[in-house]
């Protein structure tokens, strides 16, 4: 988005959250949320107990002199679901978060008799709240992208395991760079399955040497050596990796925000790894790879575009714009099905594709918010 | 596959899912004191701030080029990098963001941090006028090609430029980040530069720091204090959104500091036209003593740069010393003196710079690898920006 709406919001954001005298317990702020106050003194937290209704809220947690505690968190079990840190002693700061009903532990580490306090969130939880019909059509639309993408996953590592087993390197090496696409269009699903995603994608020194698989190792046999020798192993779990992320994919939890998070990451992936040519090490197609996470990226914020356009029209058709000039500047390394090796980018090349990539990414990363609360 | 502690995606839906860390929203000045006291220099006024403001200890400059050149969005862009600026300047954040599923509107990093004499200078360079079809000032041609120029395209030129200068380095970085990411889209950066070590005073009150080559150097500058010389030789008049604007050069001149150091301290002496430990110029005895031109050698720096040598001219130099770590092709240092001087027009620039590189002893020693122009509009009046009138 442009500095002058940014500027704005801002104003907006902060006229809801700042400046209410001290000491008040909650009180309404103008965006229908909630704002608590908490004080940390040398005790701990204050007060010990809260007790609040499921739903958002902002903390604004304040120190008006303790020098040992400096810090506010929000735990379930040991997990943190909130915290604040860095409030030092004449500080104010605050954070918002979504409350679902249960008991959880605020922690004000260094409090002498405080340290430890309860916070109990009553009510219904918001999740059983029903979703309205645009917000449902879009999660399942990108439901839909989701499936199609890890059958075709799933339909083109076959291909390359056959393959890899009839000794064809040409072959094999044309199916791999097949498979990559429909995965780095959806990776960041694969993300949310823990150790998933590193045994399908970890590239060579991501994890120790013994427990290196999936498509990296691959890669370097076909094109480090130029063949699919000691393969066998690799391709089979290869395969079985890929038929589990599609069983894991089709019963993922979606939702707007997710959705357009997942977008903003895909695009993170580009800047990180695609860009710099260390994906695709061996065989240096990280340019498909690339098309690829912004061809994903480009679906995941086409199924919540209706919840954006609703809300904010000019960002909706901004983003718009960008993702085509990002797919434009690619064009110029277009050949046949495929792209030019990396290794033929000038320094200028990879300039010009990170600054579309950054510029399409920032207006892209103001869309979870706005999807969170869309009707 | 980025990270293995990564699988944010699904997280990131714990707005819906459970409960997500929020957005923390900051006040960043701390509480208590005076503006003075708290170093604020004032962003809006007659002239921009971080010319005629005693030069501040660190610098990060930055020149973008406009990706977008609709006359509308630009204007848009000047007017959210003034509010920003005008923030920033007086130790502010950018803004608050109290959002969870927002990036925060200030990055954070200035938290906690004194204003630190924040300014941030902006300025045009001549591309902007030719791609925004804005009828370019007569004086802002591009610099021309002195003798041993070995200039980087990486390194010059560019559209907009962004002077961040202040006493603390991350206040500097911060300021520039910010506007960066303000501007990402429309504008993207094209090079920057840090400077570690301000190399010239530009008030009485400041003692004349010694560059990298452990001169004292720009002991003659226009200094603030002295009104008259500035009308004279550093604010423009024209056209009117210049009025009160300057012409700003920055030239990046790395130091071939093995070499120099390997020269004597009489060649040395003999290069800067200087006396290395008191500053005194050949003949004299006490650093602010009239250079004697007759006692110093022909091709002395500062001779070939006095102004009783160059028909009176006077440039305002506020340069700083930079490194960028080490040269990995020859193994030695990255470093040197980031020159930059605003002057009323940019052929006093010239006429000086070309002398010096056709003559001045110091050549042996130096090389210019970068070099940009810009004008630099009058200053920004509450509510307005930078350029009002030109964009």
């Amino acid at each position: 988005m442009s500095g002058r709406t940014r500027v704005l919001a801002v104003a907006l954001a902060a006229a809801a959250t700042t400046l209410a005298a001290c000491g008040g317990k909650e009180r309404a702020a103008k965006s229908g949320g909630r704002t608590v106050d908490v004080k940390l003194t040398e005790a701990g937290c204050e007060p010990a107990r809260l007790e609040l209704a499921a739903g958002p809220v902002t903390f604004d947690v304040a120190n008006s002199g303790a020098d040992e505690v400096t810090e506010f968190e929000i735990l379930d079990g040991s997990r943190i679901v909130g915290e604040v840190e860095n409030v030092a002693s004449g500080l104010r700061r605050s954070f918002s978060m979504t409350l679902e009903p249960g008991r959880y532990v605020t922690y004000c580490p260094g409090g002498t008799t405080a340290e430890r306090g309860t916070l109990v969130v009553t009510g219904k939880p918001r999740s059983a709240a029903a979703a309205s019909a645009r917000v449902r059509a879009s999660v399942a639309a990108y439901r839909r992208y989701v499936e199609q993408q890890t059958d075709l996953l799933v339909t083109r590592t076959r291909r390359l395991v056959a393959a890899l087993r009839r000794g064809d390197v040409a072959a094999a090496k044309k199916s791999y760079v097949a498979a990559r696409v429909p995965y780095e269009s959806i990776e960041p699903v694969a993300e949310s399955f823990g150790p998933l995603d590193p045994a399908i994608d970890a590239r060579e020194g991501d994890v120790p040497a013994a427990r290196w698989t999936g498509f990296h190792p691959i890669e370097r046999l076909l094109w480090a050596r130029n063949t699919t020798q000691g393969s066998d192993a690799l391709a089979a779990r290869l395969l079985a990796d890929v038929v589990r992320l599609r069983r894991l994919a089709r019963g993922v939890r979606l939702e707007p925000a997710a959705i357009a998070n997942g977008s903003v990451e895909l695009l993170g992936e580009v800047s990180k790894s695609k860009i710099t040519g260390e994906e695709e090490r061996y065989s240096h197609v990280d340019l498909v790879d690339f098309e690829a996470n912004v061809r994903g990226a480009q679906a995941a914020f086409d199924s919540v575009r209706r919840l954006v356009a609703g809300k904010n029209e000019e960002l909706a058709e901004r983003i718009d714009a960008r993702f085509d000039a990002v797919l434009r500047a690619l064009e110029p390394y277009r050949r046949g099905s495929g792209f030019v090796s990396y290794l033929t980018l000038t320094r200028a090349d990879t300039r010009r594709l990170s600054r579309a990539i950054d510029s399409l990414a920032e207006p892209l990363s103001e869309v979870a918010a706005i999807v969170v609360t869309a009707p | 596959m980025s990270r293995l502690t990564r699988g944010r995606f699904l997280a990131a839906g714990a707005a819906g899912a459970g409960a997500a860390l929020g957005g923390v929203g900051i006040e960043r000045a701390l509480s208590g004191g005076n503006s003075a006291a708290e170093g604020v220099v004032p962003f809006y006024g007659e002239h921009q701030a971080g010319i005629a403001t005693p030069a501040q200890e660190r610098l990060h400059f930055a020149a973008f080029d406009v990706l977008d050149a609709r006359p509308a969005q630009l204007r848009e862009l000047l007017r959210a990098w003034a509010d920003a600026a005008a923030r920033m300047c007086a130790g502010q954040s950018v803004g608050e963001t109290a959002d969870p599923l927002r990036p925060p509107v200030d990055t954070g990093e200035a938290v906690g941090l004194r204003p630190a004499r924040l300014t941030l200078t902006f300025g045009f360079g001549p591309s902007l006028f030719e791609r925004l079809g804005l009828p370019r000032p007569e004086a802002l041609r591009p610099l021309p090609r002195f003798p041993g120029d070995e200039l980087e395209a990486e390194r010059s030129d560019g559209d907009l430029a962004v002077q961040a200068c202040a006493d603390d380095p991350q206040v500097a970085f911060h300021a520039v980040r910010n506007l960066a990411r303000i501007g990402r889209g429309q504008v993207a950066m094209r090079w920057s530069q840090l400077g570690f070590g301000r190399t010239s005073s530009t008030s009485r009150a400041q003692e004349t720091p010694r560059n990298l080559m452990g001169f004292k150097d720009g002991t003659n500058n226009v200094k603030l204090e002295d009104r008259e010389s500035l009308a004279r030789h550093v604010w423009a008049d024209e056209p009117a959104w210049l009025r009160g604007g300057t012409y700003m050069v920055t030239r990046r001149i790395r130091m071939l500091i093995e070499v120099w150091d390997r020269a004597s301290l009489d060649d040395q002496e003999r290069t800067i036209g200087r006396r290395k430990a008191s500053g005194a110029p050949f003949g004299r005895t006490g650093e602010f003593d009239r250079v004697d031109l007759a006692a110093t050698p022909a091709d002395a720096h500062i001779r070939l740069a006095a102004p009783a040598e160059n028909a009176g001219t006077r440039i305002l130099r506020r340069g700083y010393s930079f490194t960028d770590g080490m040269d990995a092709e020859l193994g030695q240092l990255d470093a040197g003196l980031f020159f930059v001087s605003f002057q009323r027009d940019p052929a006093d620039f010239v006429r000086v710079q070309r002398r010096l590189a056709e003559r001045d002893a110091l050549n042996e020693y130096v090389k210019h690898t970068g070099s940009a122009l810009f004008a630099v509009p009058r200053g920004v009046r509450p509510r307005g920006y930078v350029g009002d009138g030109l964009v």
